[in-house]
């Protein structure tokens, strides 16, 4: 990312921002639940969310990235509306896959040159999960008048114990991205501290190059 | 000597009638949020007094109120829209406070 020119990190950075915000965690939590959560993310992102599930099909809510470039004072700062769904959800005795589905739009506005632009996203999910182990696959497509961008996430977790509703859980995920299209070759490789209990989730890791990324979530 | 344990027979049938709990095998608890979900579903229900989900026992226990029950339609219906399956539904006397315990030691 060091190498590529500012004209392609900051919107890169931006597309890894706002998937990092979700890929960890289910885009929907439970009916009637909201979701709030907190992201830093290397140094270059801060978001927050709010999401309302009024039933555990959908879920509504917005949130507010900003982005600020390692290597020069480029700056994003987005404001976004976005619709989760969950069109399949499978139950089994001691596992649960789902397949997710949203979409948004929203306005990002571009700091050094104090333009705004209309932005939209889709994307979907699918996962696997039990107490034990945990495994996701997830696409994320972006697209505005200036970029339009593909990022594929894996995400593979494995739980040392089987937590329980009382107990705290902890997890150990290895995730993995890919970003298509012309932004950027290769896979990025980071390995995460998942530890949950009740309605709190907090997330913390580092990838491959040591940059650190951490999550705060509460649902309620 | 006698009246004492007179009085805690007493105390206990009546214990175990105040204690109607409805006991439900449950698909897809894998998480503690799923189990936040059922919990705040089930809690909104007038009968109900307590609510105990066990991730390890598949399993979501209801202690109703005092003369009160929930059909089982509409247990049925709260847990398919949280986003779950009920496999079973059995009713019991045992409280919350029991369940727990049978659970800790794994009977």
């Amino acid at each position: 990312m060091k190498n590529l020119p500012g004209r392609i990190a900051v919107p890169m950075t931006l597309m890894i921002g706002a998937a990092c915000a979700s890929a960890v965690a289910k885009p929907i939590a439970f009916a009637d639940g909201t979701t709030v959560m907190a992201e830093y993310g290397a140094g270059t992102m801060t978001e927050v969310q709010a999401f309302y599930a009024p039933t555990f099909r959908y879920s509504l809510g917005g949130g507010h990235l900003s982005l600020n470039s390692a290597e020069n004072d480029d700056a994003r700062d987005i404001t976004y509306l976005r619709l989760n769904y969950l069109p399949k959800r499978w139950n089994f005795e001691a596992a649960q896959a789902n397949v997710f589905v949203w979409g948004g739009a929203g306005r990002a506005h571009i700091g050094e040159t104090g333009d705004d632009e209309f932005t939209w996203n889709a994307g979907g999910q699918i996962d696997y999960e039990t107490r034990r182990v945990y495994a996701s696959l997830r696409t994320d497509y972006y697209d505005a008048s200036a970029f339009s961008h593909r990022i594929d996430t894996l995400q593979l977790g494995i739980a040392p114990y089987e937590h329980d509703y009382e107990t705290l859980a902890v997890w150990f995920v290895i995730q993995g991205r890919e970003y298509t299209g012309d932004l950027f070759e290769g896979t990025e490789w980071a390995a995460l501290l998942r530890l949950f209990k009740h309605s709190a989730w907090l997330e913390a890791g580092a990838t491959r190059e040591g940059k650190l990324q951490a999550m705060l979530m509460f649902n309620f | 000597m006698k009246s004492s344990k007179l009085l805690i027979v007493f105390a206990l049938i009546a214990t175990s009638a105040y204690s109607d709990t409805i006991e439900m095998t449950v698909n897809g608890l894998v998480c503690g949020f799923c189990a936040q979900g059922i919990e705040k579903t089930l809690r909104k229900n007038p009968a109900t007094a307590d609510v105990l989900v066990s991730l390890e026992n598949r399993l979501v226990a209801v202690v109703t109120r005092e003369g009160t029950d929930i059909p089982d339609t509409d247990l049925r219906k709260a847990l398919t829209n949280a986003g779950y399956d009920v496999k079973a539904i059995e009713r019991t006397h045992r409280s919350v406070n029991e369940l727990r315990t049978v659970l800790k030691e794994g009977k």
